[in-house]
């Protein structure tokens, strides 16, 4: 019994960390209808810009605290005057990919001013600590919940009592119609980018002083930990916030405390869904909240695509299977093949995501459920490699729409959070699930790839292997789009209630274009998979969703070519930056913001 | 093999002799360099481990450089970034194949990205040495696939013998990182803990980026242990000692070598006071190979080197060692691998391969207590009453 009042005090004290990082999200999400991907990234800059002044100037905690939010509101102050404002009323898939954008770049920066190796960032609290149960607390925690406490509470004066704040709750709820009352909706924006960051830093600062620990690569687990947290309280909502945050930190210790360790995130990621699928506007939403985003029509850019004659595509084909023969670099056979596969994936989500509107941020788990299908297949049921690649799509096509077919009901950001989640879900399952899937140690030995008996142990012959399923596939979708299917696929994107009053069956459809989708991604998962020899839960990780979302926006939604295109660029460009050695992936987060800037339709835009 | 501080200074003082006869004063290296490819993360959550890759290879390459380098030609690296991930690793095993100046690949640093690029490297007949895999079947993935990792089956007994033998710890909770580094320690662990006569009464495995241990630590406590092992990197087994303290769990810790870095300390703080663990070596290491490159290390880089360091600089010098004596085209490593004996190593003391399991076995082994902030020789006895 005991125990569990300990577990209950260590789950508040964790949720009340969430709770600093929920908060500024919460608030961004509401004015601006983004999730911050740069959220964590500010964090760190926070923690960072905290340690400078702990550890050079030896400043005070007040002194440091302000120190910290004054570097953060400058910062949301600069992502939303030079990353966000210029591209006002493009659609919202754009300012999406800019703070991703902006993610990779700040990341990068602090890395290379300080290093990778992690800091201690001591505080200068008294060591006092508090007996609660058979634990302590110290003051540092206390201080932690009074912060979270204290800016919350002036939020909502800040909110409810002042102009400014009268001004953002207009513009959260309308826009349009803020803007048309005399908002100066651009003010506002600004404002909540000051505070939200402001408070992203100081969250930094004050988990870094709680474990005494810094490195530049927290950023992406602070943002994934915030969103589920302020989506459990209800997005957009700065008191559910701070509840789901708590929620989230006890639902977490219970789950430790139930089945151990190694089950904490899973348990975390399967609330999220509970939640999102029983109350997707949060547990904490009141009626008056705004509806379950009126997204249609509103989150993809729509666009004219580029035109390409059958003809030149099918050329560009051409040459590309010659190029084996003019070009028998292996670097840049293996880097181009890495491309195809990505291709693949690209092709995937670009029907899910973009001619269907699920803009979905788990995709790696379809690879790594592909993967895994078709090494166990192959290892443990003696099954030859070329119709194990193929079950491997089959499967992967069933259990990645079976996954997600609960979903199907949610909108816009609610179901990419969703599919976020399910993808850390299959991770997690296939990390604990040992019996099956060898757990942390992963699959050895995966025979590598041959087809009909035939080995394709060059580089060459893996390339046009790789090469002909995409073409292969690419031209199924092509054919697809063209079709009557294809209409009523974007016909549920651009209109859903439209679709549905033609009597258009959303679930089956959203379930069948899932499907060959899901096919795709899989086919791509176990071929890799034969490639690599060795895979484990880390080889399909959460970074790769974000690349493969990437490649599609950047190529244009839906677009099948662009999806080609954009998988080759982003594989091709880290690898030309190969010059810019530690500068690398910084050339890259710039090019992508530029990109997002001037081309935010995507490159062959939107189909 | 363990070593009584006895042994070791009478085996030190024999190597003291051999390194004075060695050849001391030799031309400086010029030509064209020799490259060797090195592939592992600059960038991306796994960058530090890189930038210590390079502390340790300068040092070596230094020290080779200065004394005639290779055949009379200097020795290089030349380090391609992957981030440690698979995707990018395979690019660059295809580059450095194509690429006929490299004579022999290091690296990469985690599993997937490193067996991943092992089919490209053992088809092209390249040797990849993957000085930090200690995956149990990383080598299995062909004969060009070498490695000088401390195997876990060597290290694990060794932790086992120094936690029930020697600190008569009887009821063990283990915590370990859910990775192919920690499960495979964990399993070899609780085997040799159990034959020597111990409980486990807990095993709680968390992920690489898991911060928060307070309820893992709640957990362990019910189980009522004497003793913890941490299998864990320093920065978990730091974050992991200060949140056991303000949990007011104060228990005898032993934790694997690879928590040996001075950022242990920096990070920890008082909490990690008292912990134990084991070496491969310790700056004030009697042995020459130690004392050699501890001082060098320090006056080149202003701090104390950690084992990411030392695993870097092992495995420079004896590339160093193989090309001089078998020759540096790229065959001619791979057997000189084989077939080179007794190479001075700061790890294992003298590095020899075994031309089955292509790995080293018998890394050196002293243990060590964090006191007053600094790894200290462990003299005292039972830690448990």
């Amino acid at each position: 019994m005991a125990s569990w009042f300990d577990y209950t005090v260590n789950g508040i004290i964790i949720g009340n960390i969430y709770a600093l990082l929920a908060v500024g999200l919460a608030l961004i999400f509401g004015v601006a209808r983004l999730i911050n991907f740069a959220h964590g990234s500010v964090y760190v800059v926070g923690a960072y810009a905290g340690f400078v002044a702990v550890t050079q100037f030896g400043t005070p905690l007040p002194l440091t605290l302000l120190i910290v939010v004054v570097v953060g509101a400058l910062l949301g102050l600069g992502i939303e005057r030079f990353g966000l404002r210029p591209l006002q009323g493009y659609a919202h898939i754009a300012p999406l990919l800019a703070t991703i954008g902006i993610s990779f770049v700040l990341d990068q920066l602090v890395q290379l001013f300080f290093k990778p190796d992690p800091r201690a960032l001591p505080s200068d609290l008294l060591n006092i600590r508090f007996q609660i149960g058979s634990g302590t607390i110290g003051a540092l925690d206390l201080v932690i919940g009074g912060i979270g406490l204290t800016s919350a509470a002036l939020l909502y004066f800040f909110l409810r009592f002042t102009k400014l704040g009268w001004a953002v709750r207009a513009t959260a709820q309308d826009r349009d119609a803020a803007q048309q009352m005399g908002v100066d909706v651009n003010a506002v924006n600004r404002t909540v980018f000051a505070i939200a960051s402001a408070l992203g830093a100081v969250s930094g600062l004050l988990v870094g002083m709680y474990y005494n620990y810094i490195d530049p690569s927290m950023s992406f687990q602070a943002t994934l930990k915030g969103v589920v947290a302020q989506v459990v309280g209800g997005v957009g909502n700065v008191p559910g916030a701070i509840a789901g945050s708590i929620l989230l930190g006890v639902v977490e210790s219970y789950g430790i405390a139930l089945f151990g360790t190694s089950y904490r995130n899973l348990f975390a990621f399967v609330l999220l869904i509970v939640v999102l699928v029983l109350r997707p506007n949060g547990l904490f939403a009141s009626r008056r909240q705004t509806p379950p985003e009126p997204m249609t029509g509103t989150f993809i850019a729509p666009s004219k695509p580029v035109r390409i004659p059958p003809r030149t595509l099918l050329g560009i084909a051409v040459a590309m299977a010659l190029l084996p023969l003019v070009l028998p670099n292996p670097y840049v056979l293996q880097t181009l093949t890495n491309a195809w596969l990505y291709g693949l994936l690209g092709l995937s989500l670009t029907l899910i995501a973009g001619t269907v509107g699920l803009i979905s941020l788990g995709h790696a788990a379809l690879l790594a459920i592909g993967g895994y299908a078709s090494s166990l297949l192959a290892l443990d049921l003696g099954v030859p490699v070329g119709l194990a690649i193929l079950s491997a799509g089959l499967i992967t096509a069933f259990l990645g729409t079976a996954l997600v077919f609960p979903s199907f009901r949610l909108r816009g950001h609610y179901l990419s959070i969703a599919t976020l989640a399910i993808g850390e879900i299959v991770s997690l399952v296939i990390l604990n699930w040992e019996s099956l899937t060898r757990g942390p140690i992963g699959v050895t030995g995966i025979p590598p790839l041959s087809i009909f008996g035939i080995d394709l142990d060059t580089d060459r012959s893996i390339y046009w292997f790789a090469l002909a399923v995409l073409v292969i596939l690419a031209a199924l979708q092509f054919r697809l789009l063209s079709s009557h299917l294809g209409r009523v696929l974007r016909a549920m994107r651009d209109d859903d209630v439209a679709a549905r009053s033609y009597g258009i069956g959303l679930d089956r459809y959203k379930a069948l274009a899932f499907a060959v989708g899901s096919f795709a991604a899989g086919i791509s998962g176990a071929i890799t998979a034969h490639l690599y020899s060795y895979i484990n839960h880390e080889t399909f990780n959460s970074q790769l969703s974000i690349l493969a979302l990437t490649i599609v926006i950047l190529g244009g939604m839906g677009n099948v070519a662009g999806a080609i295109l954009g998988s080759v660029l982003l594989v091709g460009l880290p690898e030309v930056f190969r010059v810019a050695a530690e500068y690398r992936v910084l050339i890259y987060g710039l090019v992508l913001l530029l990109l997002v800037r001037f081309r935010p339709q995507g490159l062959l835009g939107t189909v | 093999m363990s070593v009584t501080r006895r042994q070791f200074l009478l085996g030190s003082s024999a190597l003291v002799a051999l390194a004075a006869a060695g050849p001391a004063f030799a031309e400086p290296a010029k030509g064209e360099p020799i490259y060797l490819g090195v592939s592992g993360p600059l960038t991306g959550p796994n960058a530090q481990y890189g930038a210590q890759w390079k502390q340790g290879f300068d040092l070596a390459l230094d020290e080779i450089n200065g004394a005639g380098g290779v055949k009379g030609r200097p020795l290089a690296y030349i380090f391609e970034d992957t981030q440690s991930d698979p995707r990018q690793s395979v690019a660059v095993a295809q580059k450095f194949v194509a690429d006929k100046r490299i004579v022999c690949e290091l690296g990469d640093f985690a599993s997937p990205a490193s067996m991943a690029a092992s089919p490209i490297y053992q088809r092209a007949k390249l040797v990849q040495f993957g000085f930090t895999n200690s995956h149990p079947d990383f080598t299995k993935g062909g004969d060009y696939m070498w490695s000088n990792s401390v195997s876990q089956a060597d290290e694990q007994p060794l932790s086992a013998k120094f936690a029930v033998s020697r600190l008569g710890l009887k009821r063990i909770a283990v915590l370990h990182l859910n990775t192919d580094w920690g499960r495979t320690s964990k399993d070899i662990f609780v085997k040799a803990a159990k034959e020597l006569g111990a409980e486990i009464v807990a095993t709680e495995g968390y992920l690489p980026d898991e911060k928060d241990f307070r309820s893992t630590l709640v957990r362990v406590r019910d189980a009522k242990p004497d003793g913890l092992m941490l299998l864990s990197y320093y920065s978990d087994a730091a974050l992991i000692a200060r949140q056991a303290k303000q949990a007011g769990l104060s228990l005898p810790t032993v934790a694997a070598s690879s928590v040996y870095s001075p950022k242990l300390v920096e990070l920890g703080g008082d909490a990690v006071e008292g912990m134990f663990t084991a070496s491969r070596y310790f700056p004030e290491d009697p042995r020459p190979q130690v004392r050699n490159f501890v001082t060098k290390f320090k006056a080149k880089y202003e701090k104390e080197p950690d084992a990411f360091n030392a695993y870097a600089y092992d495995t420079m010098i004896l590339m160093g060692q193989v090309m001089n004596e078998f020759g540096f085209e790229r065959e001619q490593i791979h057997q000189g691998l084989a077939k080179v004996k007794d190479v001075p190593s700061v790890i294992f003391g003298k590095a020899t391969f075994n031309p089955t399991t292509r790995r080293v076995s018998g890394a050196m082994s002293v243990d060590l207590q964090v006191k007053n902030g600094k790894f200290t020789f462990y003299e005292g006895g039972a830690a448990v009453r």
